[in-house]
């Protein structure tokens, strides 16, 4: 019996390792058109892509990774996807490995963002091979411009990490001139926020949490309005962080029903605005304010602000119980992306090969370096 | 159970006749034994006085809300340490069991509905949905359960191996039907009021159902744990596994129900925590074990085994969210908000071990 059990364990074994040999020949089954080339329409390229990613359960580079393997499959290149589930040093190691098994182009969403030293180790690893970065930042305020510019193979697409906020600030300081004396809840002539952070040492996060205020205020004084005030004047952070930093709906719903006992209607000092690193936040906290009865039908509406235009904020902004977010361009990053490879198939150097995306004006060349492609981040609050 | 003021009449006797050495040595003794619980008075009255609405209904409900959504997690988790292992696929199972009710119970006319063909949404069928999730729950717990009795392999390689492989169908489940990873939303209003619908409210705070069930539950594992031969078993097991098999426990059998029994608590932590936060993404449930682990020990279900309670547990769980309340509502920055989390866990074990250093 045992010895039976013994065999069944070692064939599942067997088998679990025969299926994922069987995935990865389906993953660059597209990429089998490239075989077939006597009767294919398509150039073949002898391009073999190895996308990484810092972690398979983000939704948007979900959404990202969904269009670029469409583009990808188009292009007929052969590609295929890894991912670091959140740490580094196994991402090198996949690198490293990919390089080994023929990749000759790499894209790379690194798992530590804002730091050069992590890109200048997968630069020396690739060696000759270009490498396209995106969506996650290698260096920040210009650091990563002296990384990109040696390595003369390399480039970066993303977003400009501080634009974000600015774009949410801007959105939430137009939004509250306009609507000053409806969301001022208590008629002292301020608003209070509240500002949900997603994790605490992540760059993005942490230029959204300073920027979206900053900006905000910026356009409030300009029209004469006070700026913001946090609600809470003991907290000197003038945040709320997820403390498992999975930017999660479930952080920010305890947040608010917490701050909800001290900071309510009744006691003259309810929030007034929130402000969240993500729609996943936005989603926890209009969860809390409909639990105590707002942000419904015929209810005070607390204006909340995320990033990332989900499609579940995008239908809470239908309803009215959400009021704005920024989008992050998925298809156009996928799209940025492709072209560059397409590019690079054409025997461009990285740099030279971001051009190629340079359709629109979604699409611009960073103004510190040549190697830098942003795609632009737009405010939505509705269609 | 002899009569509380007896008992403690009783110990006053016995202490007179101490001598001045063993008097001290008593007092020290029931300090030390009782100082997470004098700290976290002494916290409290701290808070209290800083901010005065730590302590007013209002607060109080929130606090309970939060301690029953926590509570179901450390119920099913203690029985695992209790049997001297761990369990580190709790937070993943949650995680997935809370993404099958979310789109099982999703709004018939959301536009992003990933199953369209399900019925409609009848108490009947949210009850039925949760008998699924439960029972996924405990399908996970019981391989779990299967590979610790039969292997003999300690459940923390098991339950890190399942750990993975949930959170593979969870991410595979995500992919499904064109759904690319995005959140599951738009969960129907009858699911949400049957978990999170208001029972009664204090100081315009809403006391959830689910407070109601996390009681019902707590009374059942209590029953479980205190009146059946099951429990009995477990502890049998937990203390001593060659001695229990001597006298005649199976422990195959108990070691594979303790687990499976986990696992329908997880499937039913993953049922209300959809409704909780409005919509469930992948990585809901992440590390969600830390925190169930840490309220069991801190409730003195110790790694050593056999010993634990269902009262512990409860305190445990509402040591953690007590100091999350109270640090957020003092303002604490963040990382103080860790470090004192931290002491207080690293303390609590400490203190749990002398106990048993103690008396060994």
């Amino acid at each position: 019996m045992k010895k039976l059990i013994a065999i069944a364990l070692a064939l599942v074994m067997v088998l679990g390792l025969v299926a994922c040999g069987g995935n990865t020949t389906e993953t660059t089954a597209p990429a089998g058109a490239t075989g077939t080339q006597a009767e294919g329409n398509k150039p073949a390229s002898d391009l073999k892509v190895t996308a990484f990613w810092y972690e398979e359960s983000d939704v948007y580079l979900s959404s990202v990774r969904n269009a670029l393997n469409k583009e990808l499959d188009a292009l007929g290149v052969t590609h295929d996807d890894q991912f670091a589930a959140n740490d580094q040093a196994k991402q090198l190691d996949q690198i490293k490995t990919a390089i080994a098994g023929g990749s000759n182009l790499l894209v790379v969403n690194v798992v530590t963002s804002g730091a050069p030293d992590t890109a200048k180790d997968i630069l020396d690893a690739a060696g000759d091979i270009p490498v396209i970065f995106f969506n996650r930042a290698i260096g920040t305020e210009g650091a990563d411009v002296p990384v990109l510019t040696e390595a003369k193979n390399a480039a970066f697409i993303g977003t400009d990490a501080p634009e974000a906020g600015h774009i949410q600030g801007k959105m939430i300081g137009q939004y509250l001139v306009e609507h000053f004396d409806e969301v001022d809840l208590n008629k002292d002539g301020k608003i209070s926020y509240a500002m949900m952070k997603g994790e605490e040492a992540n760059i993005e996060a942490i230029f959204r949490t300073q920027y979206s205020v900053e900006d905000a205020d910026k356009v409030l004084t300009e029209a004469g309005k006070p700026a913001l005030e946090y609600f809470d004047a003991k907290n000197t952070d003038k945040y709320q962080v997820d403390q498992g930093g999975a930017w999660s709906a479930t952080a920010a719903k305890e947040y608010m029903d917490t701050n909800f006992v001290t900071y309510n209607e009744a006691a003259g000092n309810m929030i007034e605005l929130v402000i969240c690193n993500n729609d996943g936040m936005a989603e926890g906290v209009i969860a809390s304010l409909q639990e105590k009865g707002y942000n419904k039908e015929g209810a005070h509406v607390v204006p909340v602000f995320g990033v990332d235009a989900t499609d579940n904020a995008k239908a809470l902004i239908a309803d009215g119980a959400m009021t704005g977010t920024v989008k992050q361009d998925a298809e156009g990053m996928a799209y940025a992306i492709a072209q560059a490879v397409s590019g690079i198939s054409e025997g461009k150097a990285a740099p030279e090969a971001l051009k190629n995306a340079l359709t629109d004006e979604r699409f611009s060349i960073a103004e510190d370096c040549a190697a830098k492609l942003y795609v632009a981040y737009a405010p939505y609050t509705g269609e | 159970m002899t009569n509380p003021v007896k008992r403690l009449q009783a110990t006053a006797e016995e202490f007179k006749h101490k001598d001045s050495k063993d008097k001290k040595r008593y007092i020290v003794d029931t300090i030390l034994n009782n100082a997470l619980y004098i700290l976290m008075l002494i916290f409290i009255i701290y808070t209290a006085n800083k901010q005065p609405n730590f302590l007013t209904w209002g607060s109080f409900a929130n606090l309970i809300t939060q301690v029953a959504a926590y509570l179901p997690l450390a119920l099913g988790i203690a029985g695992c340490i209790v049997l001297t292992g761990t369990d580190l696929s709790a937070g993943r199972v949650a995680g997935l069991t809370a993404a099958v009710s979310a789109v099982l119970l999703q709004k018939t006319d959301f536009a992003n509905k990933m199953f369209n063909n399900l019925p409609a949404i009848t108490p009947g069928w949210i009850l039925v949905a949760m008998l699924i999730v439960v029972a996924i729950g405990a399908l996970i717990g019981l391989v779990n359960g299967f590979f610790v009795a039969k292997f003999s392999l300690h459940p923390f390689i098991v339950t890190l191996s399942t750990q993975l492989i949930t959170y593979g169908i969870i991410l595979w489940f995500f992919g499904l039907n064109g759904n690319n990873g995005q959140p599951i939303s738009g969960l129907s209003q009858e699911y949400k009021n049957a978990i999170g619908g208001a029972m009664f409210r204090m100081q315009n705070v809403p006391i959830p159902n689910y407070v109601a069930y996390a009681l019902l539950l707590t009374v059942l594992m209590w029953f479980i744990w205190n009146k059946t031969t099951f429990g009995k078993n477990m502890f049998a097991v937990g203390s001593n596994a060659e001695a229990a098999k001597v006298s005649g426990v199976n422990v195959f059998m108990t070691t594979m129900l303790v687990h499976t029994l986990a696992g329908a608590m997880y499937g039913y932590s993953g049922f209300i925590e959809g409704v909780r936060s409005g919509s469930v993404a992948a990585s809901t449930g992440l590390n969600a074990e830390c925190d169930a682990i840490a309220a069991c020990v801190i409730g003195g279900v110790s790694f050593v085994g056999g010993t634990g309670k269902i009262s512990g547990i409860i305190m445990g769980v509402f040591v953690l969210r007590i100091i999350f309340v109270a640090l957020t509502m003092l303002g604490v920055d963040s990382s103080s908000l860790y470090i004192i989390k931290g002491a207080i866990i690293l303390c609590a074990c400490a203190l749990d071990m002398r106990k048993y250093l103690v008396k060994k």
